[in-house]
This record gives C-alpha cells, sequence and structure tokens, in this order.
C-alpha cells in the first residue's frame, strides 16, 4: 500500500470514529464501514481503529475474526455466499455449488485469481421457502438452478464492468391473510400513549404474549421487571437477528410490516420508561437496512420518533439500526448485548438478566420482531380479542416459516393450538417422515407424532418448520445440524465447543457404519451433558437431533454397520 | 486485605461478570443482607450475591473448578463446576451464580458427575502431550482433575499429532498452545489485570484459540513479559524460557566463575514448590542449596537495591533541585522507578513519549551484573570473559531485559541468565535436594548481607519506603524512628492498586558528605511537601500515566513506584505457581517480617555500599562513572506493529 493510500485509510478511520464519538460500542460498524470501503479490515485498520478507541489491537482483532462478515484478509469484489440449511440442500444446493465451482474454477473458501470472486458456504440466510439461495453481496438470489448461478456470475461480471450495482432477485412470499395487513397504523401505539405506563403492562400481561423469538417469556413479565428497575437509562432492543435456520417470517414482517415493529417498540418504550431503542438486524438483511431506514425517517416527520411522541408532553424516543455480522449466536439476547457494546458475540451468565442489568449495564429489553409487532395489534384490539385466540395457556396468533418437503411453503399466520397435522395439510406436506418444529435447535417430531400441538403447553417454537419427506436421509441431516452448530458455536465453553465437535465426528462415523454401538452410547451420554452443562441455548439445543434420531429412528442408525459391511 | 478481584474495577468485562462479590460487605448481617442456602443438605447463610462456590467453601465443600480464578472477573466457560440448583431445567455454572434467593444445591449428583466427567474427556480429547514431558507435571490443574474424577481412558480419543507450532520466540515465554483449555484466564490476566491486552481469543467456535494480534509471535507483538499469564496457565500452554539446562552447563564448565545474585521475592515463595505454605522464608536454607548444585558465589541483590535506592534517590533530589531551585522547565516529575522489566517495557510500548519520567538508574539485577563483570571480577582477579553472572528472580521479564543490547555496560553481557524462582526449584530438585531440611549459609562477600529496604524491595510500596527511609534521613539528618515507629512506613503498604502519600518536609539538617558534591544546603526542601505514589500491576500503571497526562493528583507526584505484577515483585511472573491474594499477602508478611529482623535497615546505612563508592565509584551517586555502569536508557516502542 502507498504511503497516501494507508493516509487515506487513517483520515476515514479518524473520521468513522469521531462520528461514533470513540465508542468502544461501535466497534463493529466501524469495522464495516472500513470494510465497504477496503474490501477487509487490514492489519493497519485495525490498529489504527484500537489505538481511536482506546483498546487494545489485539481486542479488534478478537472480535474481527469472530464474525464471519468481517474479512481480516482480502476477499473477492464479489463474495457468493451459498446458503446450506437443509431446505437449500434438499432443494438442490449442492448441484448449484458444483455449477458455482465449475463456473469460477474455484472451490468453496477460495477466491478466483482475479480477485473478483469469492466461494462461501453460509447459514441459513432466510429464503428457505425459496431454497435453494445466496448472497453476491449483499443481494439475494433466491430460487436457484445450475442455469440460473451460470447467468448470474456473468452478470456480476457485466455489471461490475458498467459499474452498475448488482441487483438481487428475490421472488414473492407466500402468506395466508395476516392479522398484521389489515392493521391501522399506529392506532395500538395511541391507545397505549392514552393509557399509564402500568396499564400498558398490564394490558400486555393480560394478552398473555408471549416471546415469539422461541423462548416464551411473557412478554408482560419481562416488561414489568425493566419498567420497575431502577435506573436514569434503559433500552429496548428489538431482535431482528432472525438466524434460526428456516426462519423467515421476521424478515416478511420487516420488509412489508417494518412500521408495526417500530411502534411495538415505541409502545415498549413507553411502557419500560426507554428513550432509546436499537434494532439489530442480521448482517443477512442489509438489503432490507435501506427500506428500515426509511421508514424511521418517516416515523421521526410524522412526529411518531423523536421528542413529545404524538404530543404526548416528555416522552421521548428514537431509533437506530445497527448490522450484525454473521454470527447465529448474536440471536441469543446477552451475545446480541456483547455485539451491540462493540465485543465477541459471547453470551453472558445469567443471572444478572438484561431487565436488570443489560445494554452497557442497563435495564434492558430484547424482544423478537414479531413480538413487537404483536404487541401494537394488542395495544390497539385488546387483551380480550388476543386472548380469545389460541389455547388455554398459549395466547393469540403465531406465524410459522415452513420449507422442505412441501408443495406450498411460506408464512403462515395461525392461531396456537394447531396440530402439526393440520399444519402439514394446509401447506401440502402430508405424508411427510419427520418435522422439524423450532429451526435446528428445536425438536424432530417423527410422523407418529403429527398429533402434537403447536403451542407452549408443548410445542412453543420460534416460528421455523422443515418438513422432510419419506427419502430423507436423518443422519445426512444431523450431520447438517452439527455442522451448522459447530461453526456457530461462540467456543467460549467447553461442552458446546468440544462436544458437538465429537457429536458431529460421532454422526460421520455413523454415516459410514463404523460407530460401535458402545461408542454410539457414549455419544448419546455426551449429548445429555451437552444438553444440561452448556451455557446458553446453542449448546443446550445442539445435540437434540441425534438423540432425537436414536430416539425415534433408531433402525435408522443401526441399519448401517450392516449396509456397510457389504 | 483486600479481597475482590485484582481485575474488578479495570476489567472490560461485562458489567453482568465483574464478579459478584465486589460491592459484597461480607460483614453485613442486616436484615435482606444474608441469605440461607441449602448445598447437599446443609444449610448456610451467605451474604445476597454470594456464588454457589464461595457458599459451599463455606460449608467444607471444595467445587471443582479450572476457568475460575481469584485474581479475576467471572468467565463461567469451562463448566467443570457446573451444579444442580432445583428449579433450574439446566446445570449450572457454581462460579457464575450469585445467589440472590434461598435456593436448594446438589454439587454431587449423577447428572453432575457425568458432565464432569465428560467435560474433562473432551479437554484430554483435544490436549496435546503425555504429563512426563510437561513442565506442569504434578502442578497442573487438568491432570489433578483426571486424577480426581478417575478418568482411565480417552474416552473420545487423543490427539496424536499438535496442531499448533511452539512459540518460542519470546526470550521470555514459552506458548505451547496444544495444551490450552480455552479457559481464558491468560486472556483476562492479560486485559483486565494487566491492561497489556497482547493476548486474545481469535476465531469462534471450535476454530477458536488463544493468540495475539494476527497471530504474531510473542516477540513481535505488545507482550511486556510479565508472565502474569504463566501463574494463572492451569495447564503447562504457558511457560518461562528454560534455561535451566544452559545454567547447568556453565555449572559443569570447571573454567567458569558462576555466580549468581537472589532478588528478595524467591526467598518467601520458593518452599512452595517444596511443600512449605505460602511466605516461609527460606532464604538461607537457599543459599546452602545454590551453593551446593555449584555455584561458586551467591550474593544478595537486596545489595543493588540498596545501591539503587541511593542512585534514584540522588537523582530524584537533583530533579527536585533542578526543578524547584532552577526552575528548569525541562525536567520531568514525577520520577518512576525503573525496577521492574516489565513495566519498562509497558511504558515503552504505551507511553513512548513519557520515558523522560523514568529514573534512569539501572534495576538492581543489572546494576548487580554490571558491578560483577567490574568490580567483583577486579577485586578477585578474575577474568570476566570467564565469569557467568546468574540472576535469581521472581520475575519472567528479567530474562527480557538481561538480553536488551544496552545492558552491556561491563563490557560483557552483564547478566548472562535471569533465573526464575521456579526454574531454581527445578534445579534444586533435580540435585535431589530437600531444600527445607539444609542448614543456613550465609551470603558471600564482598557484598555481604544487605539491608531491611533491599528486602521489602519484593513487596508493592517497597521501593518507595526503602526510598523514603533514605531520603527523610539525608534531608533531615534525623533518624526514620523519630517521624515512623520502627521506621515503619505504613502508609505506603499495603495491596491497594494506586496510592497516594503525602510528607510534609517541616525541618531540614546538614547534607550529608556523599551529596556536597552535588548541592550546598536543603532549606529549598524546608516545609515543602514530598508527594509519592505507589501502582502495581500495568492496569494501575495504566491508570497513574493517564492521571498524569490529564494533569491529576499522580502528575503532582514527585516519585512514584511502579511494579508491573500485582503485589509488586512477590507477585512476579517467575514466582511458584499458583497465585491469589492469599499467597501475595502471605509473602509480604514474610518479607516484611524479614525487614523487621535486620539490624540494619536502611539501604544509606549498608557499609558494603560506601565501600563500593569509596573503592570504586568515588566520585559518587550519579556522577559518570556511575552513570556509565549503574544508569540506562530506554527505547521508545510504541504499539504499532508493521
Amino acid at each position: 500500500m502507498l504511503l497516501t493510500e494507508q493516509e487515506k485509510e487513517k483520515a476515514l478511520i479518524s473520521q468513522l470514529t469521531e462520528k461514533h464519538a470513540h465508542q468502544r460500542s461501535a466497534l463493529i460498524p466501524i469495522l464495516q464501514a472500513v470494510q465497504a470501503d477496503y474490501g477487509y479490515v487490514s492489519e493497519f485498520a485495525m490498529q489504527h481503529v484500537a489505538d481511536l478507541l482506546g483498546i487494545h489491537a489485539a481486542e479488534v482483532y478478537s472480535v474481527a475474526t469472530f464474525y464471519q462478515f468481517i474479512n481480516t484478509k482480502p476477499k473477492g469484489k464479489f463474495i457468493i455466499r451459498l446458503s446450506r440449511d437443509m431446505s437449500s440442500i434438499m432443494k438442490g444446493a449442492k448441484v448449484v455449488a458444483r455449477q458455482l465451482e465449475n463456473d469460477l474454477g474455484i472451490k468453496f473458501g477460495e477466491t478466483t485469481p482475479d480477485g473478483m470472486f469469492t466461494l462461501e458456504w453460509t447459514n441459513c440466510i432466510g429464503m428457505n421457502y425459496q431454497a435453494p439461495a445466496m448472497m453476491v453481496n449483499n443481494e439475494i438470489f433466491s430460487n436457484l438452478t445450475p442455469q440460473r448461478v451460470h447467468r448470474i456470475i456473468e452478470d456480476c461480471g457485466e455489471e461490475f464492468r458498467s459499474h452498475r450495482p448488482t441487483i438481487g432477485k428475490v421472488g414473492d412470499t407466500f402468506t395466508n391473510t395476516l392479522t398484521y395487513a389489515s392493521h391501522q397504523a399506529n392506532s395500538g401505539l395511541k391507545k397505549a400513549l392514552a393509557r399509564s405506563r402500568s396499564e400498558v403492562i398490564g394490558e400486555v400481561t393480560a394478552s398473555g404474549v408471549r416471546g415469539r423469538g422461541g423462548a416464551g417469556f411473557p412478554t408482560g413479565t419481562k416488561w414489568n421487571l425493566a419498567a420497575s428497575a431502577k435506573a436514569d437509562t434503559k433500552y429496548i432492543i428489538c431482535n431482528a437477528d432472525e438466524g434460526e435456520p428456516g426462519t423467515f417470517k421476521d424478515r416478511v414482517i420487516l420488509t412489508q410490516y417494518a412500521d408495526l415493529v417500530f411502534e411495538g417498540m415505541t409502545i415498549a418504550a413507553y411502557a419500560v420508561g426507554a428513550r432509546e431503542g436499537i434494532i439489530y438486524l442480521r448482517g443477512e438483511y442489509t438489503y432490507v437496512r435501506a427500506h428500515l431506514e426509511e421508514v424511521i425517517e418517516a416515523r421521526r416527520k410524522a412526529g411518531l420518533l423523536g421528542s413529545n411522541i404524538l404530543g404526548k408532553e416528555g416522552f421521548n424516543f428514537d431509533i437506530r439500526i445497527r448490522m450484525g455480522a454473521g454470527a447465529y449466536i448474536c440471536g441469543e439476547e446477552t451475545a446480541l448485548i456483547e455485539s451491540l457494546e462493540g465485543h465477541r458475540g459471547e453470551p453472558r451468565n445469567r443471572p444478572p438478566y438484561p431487565v436488570d442489568t443489560g445494554f452497557n449495564g442497563k435495564p434492558t429489553v430484547v424482544n423478537n420482531v414479531e413480538t413487537l409487532a404483536t404487541i401494537s395489534v394488542i395495544l390497539d384490539r385488546g387483551s380480550k380479542w388476543f386472548g380469545a385466540i389460541g389455547t388455554e395457556r398459549s395466547k393469540g396468533f403465531k406465524l410459522f416459516s415452513v420449507s422442505g418437503d412441501c408443495t406450498r411453503p411460506g408464512v403462515y399466520e395461525l392461531p396456537w393450538g394447531t396440530t402439526l397435522e393440520q399444519l402439514l395439510a394446509l401447506v401440502g406436506g402430508e405424508g411427510a417422515k419427520a418435522i422439524q418444529a423450532g429451526g435446528y435447535s428445536g425438536e424432530l417430531v417423527p410422523a407418529s407424532e403429527f398429533g402434537r400441538v403447536l403451542g407452549y403447553e408443548d410445542l412453543g417454537i420460534g416460528g421455523s418448520v422443515i418438513v422432510y419427506g419419506q427419502e430423507r436421509d436423518l443422519l445426512e441431516i444431523a450431520e447438517n445440524y452439527l455442522e451448522f452448530f459447530v461453526e456457530e458455536s461462540c467456543g467460549q465453553c467447553t461442552p458446546c465447543r468440544d462436544g458437538n465437535v465429537k457429536m458431529l465426528e460421532g454422526i460421520q462415523l455413523l454415516l459410514k457404519g463404523k460407530c460401535s454401538t458402545r461408542y454410539l452410547n457414549e455419544l448419546i451420554g455426551l449429548g445429555e451433558t451437552i444438553k444440561l452443562a452448556s451455557k446458553c441455548g446453542l449448546g443446550q439445543s445442539s445435540p437434540k437431533i441425534l438423540l432425537a434420531i436414536n430416539k425415534h429412528f433408531r433402525d435408522e442408525i443401526m441399519a448401517r454397520p450392516i449396509e456397510a459391511s457389504h | 486485605m483486600c479481597t475482590k478481584p485484582f481485575s474488578s474495577d479495570t476489567s472490560r468485562a461485562p458489567v453482568s461478570e465483574r464478579g459478584h462479590r465486589i460491592d459484597i460487605d461480607t460483614t453485613a448481617d442486616a436484615i435482606g443482607a444474608s441469605v440461607t442456602v441449602n448445598i447437599d443438605g446443609n444449610d448456610v447463610k451467605v451474604p445476597l450475591g454470594t456464588t454457589i462456590l464461595d457458599a459451599a467453601k463455606k460449608i467444607g465443600l471444595r467445587i471443582p473448578t479450572l476457568c475460575s480464578h481469584p485474581d479475576l472477573c467471572t468467565a463461567g466457560v469451562c463448566r467443570i463446576c457446573v451444579v444442580e440448583v432445583e428449579g433450574q431445567r439446566n446445570l449450572q455454572a457454581s462460579c457464575a451464580y450469585p445467589i440472590s434467593q434461598p435456593i436448594k444445591i446438589h454439587t454431587t449428583t449423577p447428572a453432575v458427575r457425568k458432565a464432569r466427567r465428560h467435560i474433562i474427556d473432551l479437554h484430554l480429547a483435544n490436549h496435546y502431550g503425555e504429563c512426563y514431558t510437561c513442565k506442569r507435571n504434578n502442578n497442573c490443574e487438568l491432570q489433578s482433575l483426571a486424577k480426581e474424577y478417575g478418568v482411565d481412558y480417552f474416552r473420545f480419543g487423543h490427539p496424536d499429532k499438535p496442531r499448533y507450532e511452539i512459540d518460542r520466540t519470546s526470550s521470555s515465554i514459552v506458548r505451547d498452545m496444544n495444551k490450552c483449555v480455552l479457559c481464558r484466564r491468560c486472556v483476562r490476566t492479560c486485559t483486565d489485570v494487566q491492561e497489556v491486552g497482547c493476548l486474545a481469543v481469535e476465531g469462534r467456535g471450535a476454530e477458536s484459540q488463544v493468540t495475539t494480534f494476527a497471530d504474531k509471535p510473542l516477540a513481535s507483538v505488545v507482550c511486556i513479559n510479565c508472565g502474569q499469564c504463566i501463574n494463572r496457565c492451569p495447564t503447562g500452554a504457558l511457560s518461562e524460557l528454560d534455561q535451566t539446562d544452559d545454567v547447568w552447563a556453565m555449572l559443569d564448565d570447571p573454567t567458569k566463575h558462576v555466580v549468581i545474585q537472589t532478588a528478595p521475592a524467591p526467598r518467601a515463595s520458593i518452599g512452595e514448590a517444596f511443600g512449605l505454605e505460602p511466605g516461609t522464608p527460606v532464604t538461607f536454607q537457599m543459599n546452602t542449596a545454590i551453593k551446593r548444585i555449584g555455584f561458586d558465589a551467591v550474593f544478595d541483590a537486596n545489595f543493588t537495591a540498596d545501591l539503587t535506592i541511593i542512585e534514584e534517590g540522588t537523582e530524584l533530589i537533583l530533579r527536585l533541585y533542578k526543578a524547584l531551585v532552577g526552575g528548569d522547565k525541562s525536567v520531568m516529575l514525577p520520577q518512576i522507578t525503573s525496577c521492574s522489566p516489565g513495566w519498562i517495557k509497558y511504558i515503552e510500548h504505551f507511553y513512548p513519549d513519557m520515558l523522560g519520567h523514568l529514573s534512569t538508574a539501572k534495576s538492581p539485577q543489572q546494576m548487580f551484573g554490571a558491578l560483577i563483570k567490574t568490580h567483583y571480577a577486579a577485586r578477585k582477579g578474575i577474568d570476566p570473559k570467564d565469569i557467568v553472572s546468574v540472576a535469581l528472580m521472581p520475575c519472567a521479564a528479567k530474562k527480557f531485559e538481561c538480553n536488551r543490547p544496552e545492558m552491556c555496560d561491563s563490557g560483557f553481557k552483564d547478566v548472562d541468565f535471569g533465573l526464575t524462582a521456579r526454574e531454581l526449584a527445578k534445579m534444586v530438585q533435580e540435585a535431589g535436594i530437600d531444600l527445607p531440611k539444609l542448614s543456613k549459609t550465609d551470603f558471600d562477600d564482598p557484598f555481604g548481607t544487605a539491608t531491611g529496604s533491599g528486602v521489602i524491595f519484593g513487596a508493592t510500596g517497597g521501593v518507595m519506603e526503602a526510598a523514603l527511609r533514605t531520603v527523610i534521613e539525608l534531608v533531615t539528618g534525623k533518624k526514620v524512628e523519630n517521624f515512623y515507629d520502627h521506621a515503619d512506613i505504613i502508609p505506603v503498604r499495603g495491596f491497594e492498586g494506586v496510592r497516594i502519600v503525602e510528607l510534609p518536609i517541616t525541618e531540614v539538617g546538614p547534607v550529608p558528605d556523599i551529596l556536597k558534591h552535588l548541592l550546598t544546603d536543603w532549606n529549598w526542601l524546608k516545609g515543602a511537601t514530598l508527594r509519592v505514589g505507589v501502582g502495581h500491576g500495568t492496569a494501575n500503571a495504566r491508570k497513574i500515566m493517564e492521571d498524569i497526562k490529564a494533569g491529576g493528583p499522580f502528575s503532582t507526584c514527585h516519585f512514584i513506584e511502579i511494579m508491573a505484577c500485582p503485589g509488586g515483585c512477590l507477585g512476579g511472573g517467575g514466582q511458584p505457581i499458583p497465585t491469589s491474594p492469599e499467597i501475595r499477602a502471605k509473602r509480604a508478611k514474610a518479607i516484611y517480617d524479614e525487614d523487621a529482623g535486620y539490624a540494619v535497615r536502611k539501604s544509606h546505612e549498608n557499609p558494603q555500599v560506601w565501600e563500593v563508592y569509596k573503592d570504586f565509584l568515588p566520585e559518587g551517586p550519579c556522577s559518570h562513572k556511575s552513570h556509565k555502569l549503574l544508569h540506562t536508557t530506554y527505547t521508545p516502542r510504541g504499539k504499532f506493529i508493521a
């Protein structure tokens, strides 16, 4: 690099750190901005960022190498990331992968000699119902076929030469009639502001709504804890790090009903007394960002954000967007907060909980996109209306992202209490062998249990439903899951970091028919430990697939040694 | 004594993980301040916020730990300390679980035992290396756990080849990441305790590893060689560069005259390697052992500690004189001590534009080195090229220091080898010597036994106290005992991370002979208030330096002592493993007890020091010759790596 080039980079970094008031919490946005200009974050850049933020270069390096979408080495001008979630694999991602390799003349993980293309696998990009899908830089291309990717690569080169931006091609999403569509804009917020804070929390509590991200914590209780925590500053965070493989309902909400989400955040802010809101948007959804910025700006102009919102004296609240950088684990709320503070996205010890000690050590409410959108509807139509939908213990309606072996994949709004059988009939997945309910960290349900109910009393899932047809090899599926968990484990705790590797190696032995029954039993025991002893939900869920196969489909495992011996 | 984690107020850890003991008054018995929990059927009352781990200790229950360390903030990552809490679906890490309500805890259920066993198995599946060939054999926490939990085979395999190349680039520290268990104690030490930030975790998941900036060799990053990471590593992943074989070779060579200087801190600790309680002083037994191993002479490094006081104290008086009387604006005040090589490298990296604050006096180790190959060689009639000068130090950074290119003022390498207390212990064991049982041997002449002031160099605040004892007497002409009982200057002692002490100078006496070549009277000091500061651990050093830059209270100090390691040298990176606040406090007590037992307790009263000035440095302290031999220069390194 020429000296002048270095000085230019230095000036950019100074300007960026200045803009963020030298706050460490801005580390990731700063690295992203440097990368946007230079394609990667050099050692030179990392040291200057460290210097200006008053932290150590090794810390910056540590953070940068944690996130998949931050490059510390140069990569191609076009980074192609092909999704390898099960839905994509089932719809032919491997054939598409071979086509990409042939077209580019490189393997996955490599960059073309001319520096134009880098080819990588990536985990679920929220396009499962239009699988296979891939990202070219921040653009999404879905419904891929070998012919289509061939054309896309040609287009990339052409557009690059003529200085045109590459534009992604996303098909329409199938949705059944969503309640959100009939929501009258900001009616929930208006009704909330007409009531006292405690009345708003009371309404939310009475509705019985629970977190839609998958953990199912009662939202009213969470708000109440945050509202009663004593602190000068509180935060509302919208968790839009929709990383659970097979989930895309948050993306659909954000692209079609973003106003409801911001309305919900504003109601939450009013209820708990927060002035600042942050939406943590996963790196894979960078292409949605511009739209969200527009919506936020429009809300500011309309007096729905900012000072004295809707004329309510002293109620000030604003929302900003923070981008994730390719880390599934940041969907865990404390990891998300760590990431917001400019750290590696590693889950914290709990207790204490974010409602007490969250972002910047302050009480923080972290709610899922769908939860917040639902709140807007609840505040408008009332807890009675909401409570009338669903079951005794699972109130209201829920969005499900359905993909895999079914004829009508898409986003479905259903009342809690729907059985898997009913869902399958709706989406055209009859005759399935098993359903992965709740994404990779959820539960594999065999056909014999399709009478089970979607709801907190049974399957209180975050929304991902992947349908597996009769011909699917469950061990291959387990291998795919474990590859995912091994890659996405943050690496801090032993059972998850090292245990998942052993689980994956064991599954590969099983696939080869080379796993002794004794070792299989060891693995099952290890799986129980990983589930029990891991620090966060990732490790607590990762072994479930093998445990489920062992329980429901043991003959699929046992048959292999015989097969392989021939 | 301060029991909160050493790094609790400097840590970058999230607020939620800075250690739950911080703000808890353990004596409080007020309603609501404590809670009764039930552990394995036993009720125990603990202050709110106590961790399960600490509560269990109260009833004599030892829950195994690996990532937890009393000096560090909570991590909760190794999961070996998991227990069952009734009502919780998952096992909880007892080190990270603050008790806030009456809960029931079970620490040895089948699930817990199985989980612990699995965690050990998983570590062993990644831990490359055999115990026989490991420096930490018999002092390894992973090995102990494997034994405790009866690991009888490698359930999930065992690596048969190394994953990482061993980093031997540093002159002080060896990193063998094949033995790393990713407990991150070193990272927390480097970042939180020391604020050096040279170690960090790279990557994620199974690919994550502890490394340096951009995975560079240790020698080319901002490592200050303090070795604190070694002291907290549970396995053999971090160790000092072992030079015992080189020293043995010198001892075996009949043409070499091998001498050793011994620093004060190892004497209070080396017994730990022989099963003695921390803080059992074995100074003179150690001398016997050293002689038996084959060293030709054993010297007390306190001699040059006393010499340091004279040189550094004179330098301070000169700086003050120039600044206060001469109005010289170029004089850098406060003057900061230069004994600690970890601190020197720290300031060279992080405050390269403030090197002028450092005293130019060499550390006692290097002063001694320079004298041995000049003064001692001449007296003994030995060709200095045949002298091998070894230093027994509590320190990893001393290895780096003696290899600095400028440390050759005798015309030879002033100190050939810096040995840690651990290395010497190993040599003594190798020679089959049971150190505690040995008779006592005194130090060799011509340097003899030093003073109590030299001894306390080993504890934080010790250099300051030694300097003050001398300065007070030189300036007032009166005994220090007139101002402080037994000459114990208590205000500068203790384990607080940073402290400032003010000493008003109410009276002055005549200028003693030794300083008459430099000034004529003390009247300019009369009525002044001497302000001194003390800091230990480089995270605290950083606080002091930032405060000086910002014009805070430390900028108004005249003299500041900084030691790179928590507790000073007694907590040094070359001391026996393990370390903890309790162990350091015991070592400190041993050091202050030894000081109190000395007949001569002030550096300027050391007769051998004056003999050296008379015979060898007749122009006195801070003269031309003493500058050549006993003072040094520093290198502005900066923190940027090309």
